[in-house]
């Protein structure tokens, strides 16, 4: 359907968003909550826009908010993804953010560029999840499942089952490399080959060649049971896996020759 | 007919030229390290190969991704990375038997051989045409599946 965001006319696809469309046209639009993997939580309410459609002015979260066939409701539809009330809101939900998250860099440095007054509302000192969920998506997508958002309204957090070791969890990380806050501490240590992560420590395999710890033992099974067969190169690491390779088909060659 | 990268070891001399010029294509440095094409010598029996994506018909890299964010390109057939879908969970550099699909931890992107969409650049500067970038036919299919075979039975025999 034909749309008019920032003055600008664009076609939108049915069934894409309208955060989709606009980033598609090279409109940015600030968001938290989005990875284009995990389209669509409309968690961090950041990227609110107005939209005007038959005269009705409305306030929606463009992650969220689908584009129709053509004909259902034919006619254009305005987008402002900028105006001073949008402003304002996106404003006072970075404070909130801030407010959730404090000790995390990226909501510091938002509370600064938007300009946010200080308040005198708590601080949830010390936090630097704002609870976007993603992780938990992350780590569901992975078909490990480990991590979930628990408890309600202010005592609301990510955590496993019971805050105890879950056996689900292969330590692959993929929720501390999503996490847009840092908020999930991933610790790797080198000395005792442990990677301390979820109330949990992952045994490091170590690389048969090189000695390079490279993945967690769990992974490693995690993998050989999805492929259904036995990784007995995956014990190298990727460079030695590479070598590995190398070596094999020289001695091919020799033994042919 | 798709293309594929076609290497000659026995004219690869060991350079490291494809290595550079990888390396700079994707990351405008020219660091080996970096690069997704890697040449492995071996001085003593004489013998240099460059390791590269194989571009597999049952890609593990593909098949483990959680998001689908590895796809194969209609054009080249070559497996490409949705840098923006992909969620850095490493687990196709693990899954990939080769090694082939690496981490770059200065991009923050799992890099691998995408055949520079077409123009490998690799083919381009090789000195010795150790590596070309060739239409299969149906006969020099079934040499190399042939060969496969018979490297297949070596392998499995030398990893017991």
């Amino acid at each position: 359907m034909k749309m008019i965001i920032d003055g600008r006319g664009i076609y939108g696809i049915p069934g894409e968003t309208i955060l989709e469309a606009a980033k598609r046209a090279g409109i940015s639009i600030p968001t938290l909550c989005h990875h284009p993997a995990f389209p669509g939580q409309g968690r961090c309410r950041l990227c609110l826009v107005e939209v005007n459609r038959k005269g009705v002015k409305r306030v929606v979260a463009s992650c969220t908010y689908p584009l129709l066939e053509e004909g259902e409701e034919g006619e254009e539809m305005e987008v402002k993804t900028s105006t001073p009330e949008i402003e304002e809101i996106r404003k006072d939900i970075v404070m909130l953010l801030y407010k959730q998250a404090p000790a995390s860099k990226l909501m510091q440095d938002l509370f600064r560029q938007y300009r946010c007054a200080e308040n005198s509302l708590r601080e949830n000192s010390g936090e630097k999840c704002i609870l976007c969920n993603l992780c938990a998506r992350a780590c569901e997508e992975m078909g490990t499942g480990a991590i979930s958002l628990v408890m309600r309204g202010t005592e609301k957090r990510l955590a496993t089952p019971f805050d105890e070791a879950s056996p689900d969890c292969i330590g692959c990380g993929a929720c501390a490399a999503i996490c847009p806050t840092g908020a999930i501490e991933m610790k790797d240590d080198k000395e005792s080959q442990k990677r301390h992560i979820w109330h949990q420590h992952f045994d490091l395999v170590p690389c048969a060649r090189c000695g390079e710890l490279f993945a967690t033992k769990k992974q490693l099974d995690f993998i050989a049971r999805r492929e259904g067969k036995s990784y007995e190169t995956s014990y190298y690491c990727e460079a030695c896996r590479k070598k590995h390779t190398a070596k094999t088909i020289a001695d091919f060659r020799r033994r042919r020759e | 007919m798709e293309k594929s990268l076609v290497i000659k070891p026995e004219k690869c001399t060991g350079c490291r030229t494809c290595e550079l010029i990888c390396s700079f294509k994707h990351t405008q440095e020219t660091n080996p390290m970096r690069s997704r094409i890697s040449v492995f010598c071996f001085e003593k029996v004489g013998f240099s190969t460059p390791i590269v994506c194989q571009q597999c018909s049952k890609p593990a890299c593909m098949e483990i991704c959680p998001v689908n964010a590895i796809s194969k390109s209609e054009e080249t057939g070559a497996m490409i990375v949705d840098d923006i879908k992909c969620i850095k969970c490493k687990m196709c550099t693990v899954a990939c038997p080769f090694g082939a699909t690496i981490y770059d931890p200065v991009l923050d992107v799992v890099a691998k051989c995408d055949l520079c969409y077409g123009d490998p650049q690799c083919v381009k500067y090789c000195p010795s045409k150790a590596i070309t970038y060739q239409a299969a036919d149906e006969a020099h299919i079934l040499r190399r599946k042939s060969f496969a075979e018979k490297f297949r039975g070596f392998y499995e025999e030398v990893n017991k």
